[in-house]
């Protein structure tokens, strides 16, 4: 049979199924779950479970996980704890696809608690986990292998690979997309902004405040994002494209405060290598040729009942990683003023937002009537008070949560407005929230919010060195 | 796969960059001389040629010492005054500690808007927690006062080491502007339920209360000490700590965590003095039925509307400069330099609104303008909420001023 009388199905379905060296997903799997346990001893050692979980009086929810119940402090540290030991379960291959179910189960757990505690990387961590959930990296250099010869195998069916690929891609192809705006490409702005604040970093610092360096990181941040996909992709240029993502996360990790998100993103690229690519640099450090790993039974190379089901289920998948983040545009508008659908669509760090709230209450029962000035502090911490300031819809839940204290303490039916002022990039501030909108009496969901007020014209600000030698 | 490794061992000498900052020697504040551009929005005209972001922290510092000092020197009036009191007792040398009080207050109001370092609380990097040691509103208790006067607390060995709202200044205050033969205790107080209040006769209750108020102000002077000394050079020397902020500091390892501190400082004027000063006793929150005079602060001495001025004096120290006239380096020459001319001038002018906004309130305390002119008190309000929404959104979006890096550690 040559290959033109092979149906595209068919070349799918090999393409798919054929069997790839274990070796890399297994390294994945060791760095994941360790990842994970850092990360998890982190927030333990550094009091981050108190601050960000314990402390807050009040949570915000996500959209339809509002019954996800913020747990008691004991809880919480014991999730905290679990998460490190299941992280070693996983890196261990020790009871792996248990292990890693409840590793997302328990992590997603804890991002749901709370709105005001998302970050993108979180997000990652959680789909990275649930896609090995699926996929067997426990296969080679695992305890699970060596307890149970029957499911040890060197190889994994290629679906694997391409899977991870198309998630860390997707990461990379949007933060490049959310770059493609006027503030970023055209002002350098916010990255403008930090850069100016970070001057006393050693050695490069006090070239940081000089507008030419933020517009070269600007356009290099949106060049790196936008084209390293294709670079790790292409055998030819892998190798320095690679080393250009450890330069890029190195930077990165050196000028901002973004914790384990270099380290899961030069982990996570890894995926663009040859599957093949520890055994490869194993046999290098011992100077051996590489062994070539042989297919066992344990990777099937013809399809199971379950591929077509799991075939749908994998192109569902992929189709809402593209239309999550893209679902950004059908709102309009300025995306990082309005926020909606800027939550899951890999925005990462494209805006400089502050914001000032102060909730109005009016109780039109009282006689005379009265006025409530409800500051944000009283509900929340600042971290969480810093968030909701620029994020109207958990503006819209703490509205909410006044509106039902006032009517617990005897005040029902009282309205709820917000006189909100945001910056974005260093703008002027300009009012956030329509002051005539009654929160108490709007409900949230997907659609657009036309109490929102329209994004400010006029360029960010545009900042000058501070032309001394210290800095 | 050379070029990798070369890359490879490039990013972990940056990151490793991050790690040697601690060894690197702690660095002097620069004096080097610059020549600042012209301003192109908000014009301000700087008195200082050149500056670094180090030679700014040093001004806060210097501002921060100055105004310690200058309460160090109005608490040993006031513990003269009360002494004198004390020795004689009389209309004249009381009428002379009140109004030493006064000025002991409006220099202390001063410093509430500079509370980083050592004035700050332990939680604060570099706090020693000196603001409560000297004034601990609105943890305040004319109750845990009356019982000490009773048990005669203040003469005790362990006083210094009492509860703060039974010593500093707003003990002083109850005891110097409040002589009524009541107690603010309830009827579960010892001193109401055993009768010692009540035997006390007035002679005895007057005479106490001089020598608490004697006992009290040679603690806060004594707290005043120490906070002078943990700013002054050659002894805690705080002010090159601030000074110095940078790669090998251990309290501000970047010239931002010190801008930080002082911002956070700065948000005294939102945070207290619009929040917890104002709003209650307007009605805004916290009150049944508005207004509640009775949440106001300096409730015997009425000294609420000159506190907020003095908060305001302090503010603009800070920001505009702390030389006489507001001259010098202030926050707003940094915001100028690099491009936020038009935040620093709204930041002026906002403050000088809320200043006017004071001035016209013609009744010498808030309780007297809530009961005739509620409306000024409003008018107050409202321009110390404009003053915060400025910091809150252009001032700390200008100069990326953060949160506390001890909450930021995980971020993208």
């Amino acid at each position: 049979m040559t290959d033109a009388s092979v149906s595209p199905a068919a070349r799918l379905r090999q393409r798919l199924l054929a069997p790839h060296d274990a070796a890399a997903l297994a390294v994945l799997r060791i760095a994941f779950g360790l990842m994970v346990t850092v990360s998890a001893t982190r927030f333990l050692a550094y009091g981050w479970v108190d601050r960000l979980y314990v402390e807050p009086r009040f949570h915000f929810k996500y959209w339809a996980f509002s019954w996800v119940p913020a747990l008691p402090a004991g809880w919480i540290h014991g999730l905290f704890v679990l998460l490190g030991g299941l992280g070693l379960a996983v890196a261990l291959g020790l009871f792996y696809r248990v292990a890693m179910a409840l590793l997302v189960l328990t992590f997603a757990w804890l991002q749901l608690m709370d709105v005001s505690n998302y970050l993108n990387h979180y997000y990652l961590v959680t789909l990275l986990g649930a896609l090995l959930v699926v996929v067997p990296a426990h296969r080679t250099w695992s305890l699970d292998a060596w307890r149970n010869p029957a499911i040890a195998s060197a190889t994994v069916p290629a679906w694997c690979s391409y899977l991870l690929r198309f998630q860390v891609a997707t990461v990379y192809l949007c933060a490049g997309l959310a770059k493609l705006n006027g503030d970023w490409l055209l002002h350098a702005q916010p990255l403008g902004i930090w850069l100016s604040s970070r001057t006393s970093v050693p050695v490069i610092g006090p070239w940081l405040d000089q507008p030419w360096v933020a517009f070269v990181a600007a356009w290099a941040g949106f060049l790196f994002d936008t084209t390293i996909v294709l670079f790790l992709s292409l055998r030819r240029t892998r190798a320095v494209a690679y080393g250009v993502v450890l330069l890029f996360h190195a930077l990165t990790s050196l000028l901002f405060p973004i914790g384990m998100f270099p380290v899961i993103m030069t982990t996570a690229a890894l995926v663009f290598f040859s599957p093949s690519w520890p055994r490869t640099l194993l046999a290098r450090l011992r100077r051996r040729p590489a062994p070539i790993p042989a297919p066992s039974p344990a990777t099937p190379t013809t399809p199971s009942r379950l591929y077509h089901p799991a075939l749908a289920l994998a192109a569902l998948y992929c189709l809402s990683q593209l239309a999550l983040p893209l679902r950004a545009h059908l709102y309009g508008g300025n995306i990082s003023w309005h926020e909606q659908g800027m939550r899951l669509s890999w925005r990462v760090m494209t805006r400089e937002k502050n914001g000032s709230v102060t909730f109005i209450v009016l109780d039109p029962h009282s006689q005379p009537p009265r006025e409530w000035h409800i500051p944000p502090s009283r509900y929340l911490t600042r971290l969480q008070e810093r968030e909701m300031a620029v994020q109207p819809d958990l503006i819209l839940q703490l509205a909410h949560r006044i509106a039902r204290d006032f009517a617990r303490d005897g005040r029902p039916g009282v309205s709820v407005f917000a006189d909100a002022r945001v910056s974005l990039n260093g703008r002027p501030a300009a009012t956030f929230i329509d002051p005539s909108a009654d929160l108490a009496h709007l409900d949230d969901g997907l659609g657009p919010k036309p109490w929102i007020l329209p994004a400010p014209d006029g360029p960010p600000i545009r900042l000058r060195p501070l032309l001394a030698t210290g800095r | 796969m050379k070029c990798v490794t070369r890359l490879a061992i490039f990013s972990v000498v940056l990151i490793a960059c991050t790690s040697c900052q601690a060894k690197e020697a702690i660095r002097q504040p620069s004096d080097a001389s610059v020549v600042l551009p012209p301003d192109d929005a908000g014009g301000d005209a700087s008195e200082t040629p050149g500056f670094s972001r180090g030679d700014l922290l040093a001004a806060f510092g210097a501002c921060a010492l100055d105004r310690a000092q200058d309460f160090l020197t109005r608490s040993g009036t006031l513990e003269t005054a009360l002494a004198a009191l004390v020795a004689s007792p009389g209309d004249g040398n009381r009428d002379s500690a009140r109004a030493a009080l006064r000025a002991a207050f409006a220099s202390w109001q001063e410093s509430e808007v500079l509370q980083l370092g050592p004035a700050a609380p332990v939680s604060v990097a570099g706090g020693q927690d000196l603001r409560d040691q000297i004034y601990s509103w609105p943890l305040v208790s004319r109750c845990a006062v009356e019982e000490t006067l009773v048990s005669q607390g203040y003469a005790q060995p362990g006083f210094a080491g009492a509860v703060v709202n039974r010593r500093g200044l707003a003990a002083l205050e109850v005891l110097l502007f409040h002589d009524g033969a009541d107690t603010a205790c309830g009827p579960t107080s010892v001193i109401v339920s055993s009768g010692s209040w009540a035997a006390l006769d007035d002679s005895e209750r007057a005479a106490r209360r001089r020598a608490y108020a004697l006992a009290a102000a040679a603690d806060v002077r004594a707290r005043a000490t120490t906070l002078v000394a943990a700013w002054s050079p050659g002894q805690g020397d705080f002010l090159r700590t601030l000074a110095s902020a940078g790669p090998g500091n251990p309290t501000y390892p970047t010239t931002q965590s010190a801008l930080n501190a002082v911002s956070d400082a700065l948000f005294y004027v939102e945070a207290i003095s619009k929040d917890l000063k104002l709003a209650p006793a307007i009605g805004l929150r916290d009150c049944d039925v508005a207004p509640c005079p009775a949440l106001l602060e300096s409730q015997y001495a009425a000294l609420n509307k000159a506190h907020l001025a003095a908060n305001l004096r302090g503010f603009r120290r800070i920001v505009e400069g702390c030389g006489a006239g507001y001259g010098g380096l202030g926050l707003d020459d940094l915001l100028v330099a690099v491009g936020g001319g038009t935040v620093a001038a709204s930041l002026r002018t906002r403050a000088l609104a809320a200043e006017a906004a004071l001035a016209a309130i013609v009744q010498p305390d808030l309780a007297a303008a809530l009961a005739a002119d509620p409306q000024s008190v409003r008018a107050v309000y409202d321009a110390f909420k404009a003053l915060s929404d400025v910091m809150k959104t252009d001032l700390v979006s200008v100069l990326d001023l953060e949160l506390p890096a001890s909450v930021e550690g995980d971020n993208d």
